[in-house]
């Protein structure tokens, strides 16, 4: 394989060891997260599964303790996004399912984020600091057995799930919800009569 | 005539296949981040400072002995994704880490972790990229890598995938880890 390589050009001043080593330590950190949404634009096709499967029921609670039981939202067309705070890709995506979500509320349609691990604290904090703050209902998964339960093995993964709680489209890694062509099928899916499959 | 026509299209799926490697260095860190991309399949490799990846663990709250042992690795924030039409499986057990001694290596699992760590170890589930998936076409992942290496070794990276009904396997040269520290800019 070829190889190309290409080097960083870089101010170089004299500082103490630890200052040094401090500022090493922060670029770092924004060298994981940087490439990691510059690698990956994000997408926007999701995968049907070849086989619609019942959706595992749960109930969880957002920020202010309100319940949310997925059986009950029966009738509704459900994207579940498994995420978490520190997860770059998971925090690209949540400007474009706000923005699905509030294009489409009012039909028969839900976001349900749902965290793994954290805190109510700590995301509380974690939304104030987004551009866009989501609407939707952030639950939590504190043991993370909701996503064992979805098999769920990396973050974000978002599925669809339709009027009759099965699940029925899955993307895993970050993708753009917005796209005309991801909005359409939602439409399709809302659109769908509760006994039909789009 | 006939047979470097033959020998050319025996080559031309390998051709196709065979990706760019590249790479950017920071003088400032001393690391060296690595990407390559194959039609259907693409990998970056960002090696992660002892310091960084203790800290990443430490905020998740992970007891101090389960981060000290952290240092230990060579740790790579890694990028997977299935930029093809089919469906794409890997499996980090399949691939292989030569040192410049000749010695092979294999990574540390995700798994590995979690039965090392057992009840403690849920953070873990979520950093660490799950060493065997499929990705269906436009999905990707990440997450960290560990491998048993101190940090600074150099090593061969041998890497495999399978998309469609085809196993492929390549080879990165050169790559690093994350050195101890930073290099001194004065030295």
């Amino acid at each position: 394989m070829k190889k190309k390589s290409k080097t960083f050009t870089a101010h170089q001043s004299k500082h103490p060891t630890q200052m040094r080593n401090a500022f090493a330590l922060v670029a770092l950190m924004l060298a994981w997260l940087v490439p990691a949404t510059t690698f990956a634009v994000l997408g926007h096709g999701l995968s049907r599964l070849p086989t619609p499967v019942a959706a595992p029921d749960f109930t969880l609670e957002d920020m202010d303790g309100k319940s949310y039981t997925l059986s009950s939202l029966r009738g509704k067309v459900v994207m579940v996004n498994f995420w978490a705070t520190w997860c770059p890709p998971c925090r690209e995506e949540i400007p474009s399912m706000e923005t699905v979500y509030q294009a489409l509320r009012n039909e028969d349609f839900i976001v349900l984020a749902i965290n793994q691990w954290e805190s109510p604290d700590h995301v509380f904090s974690y939304m104030g600091q987004l551009d866009v703050y989501p609407n939707f209902p952030i639950l939590f998964d504190r043991d993370s057995s909701v996503s064992v339960a979805f098999g769920v093995q990396g973050l974000p993964t978002t599925l669809l799930i339709d009027k009759q709680g099965r699940v029925v489209y899955r993307a895993m890694g970050g993708r753009n919800f917005n796209h005309p062509e991801v909005r359409a099928l939602i439409q399709q899916m809302i659109d769908t009569a509760d006994s039909e499959s789009p | 005539m006939h047979y470097r026509i033959i020998t050319a299209c025996l080559l031309c799926p390998l051709l196709v296949h065979a990706g760019e490697v590249q790479r950017e260095f920071n003088p400032q860190t001393g690391i060296e981040r690595v990407q390559v991309e194959h039609p259907g399949f693409s990998l970056r490799l960002l090696p992660l400072a002892s310091d960084y990846v203790a800290a990443v663990f430490s905020a998740r709250g992970l007891p101090q002995d389960i981060v000290d042992a952290t240092r230990a690795y060579c740790a790579f924030g890694t990028i997977l994704k299935n930029t093809g039409q089919q469906p794409l499986h890997y499996r980090l057990t399949d691939w292989r880490y030569v040192t410049t001694d000749g010695k092979t290596h294999r990574l540390k699992t995700k798994t590995q972790w979690l039965e090392e760590w057992k009840d403690r170890s849920l953070a873990f589930r979520w950093i660490l990229l799950h060493e065997e998936q499929t990705y269906q076409p436009g999905d990707w992942g990440q997450g960290f890598t560990t491998l048993p290496l101190p940090a600074g070794s150099q090593f061969d990276l041998y890497y495999s995938w399978t998309q469609g009904d085809k196993t492929y396997e390549e080879k990165i040269e050169d790559v690093h880890c994350a050195p101890v520290e930073a290099p001194d800019p004065d030295a």
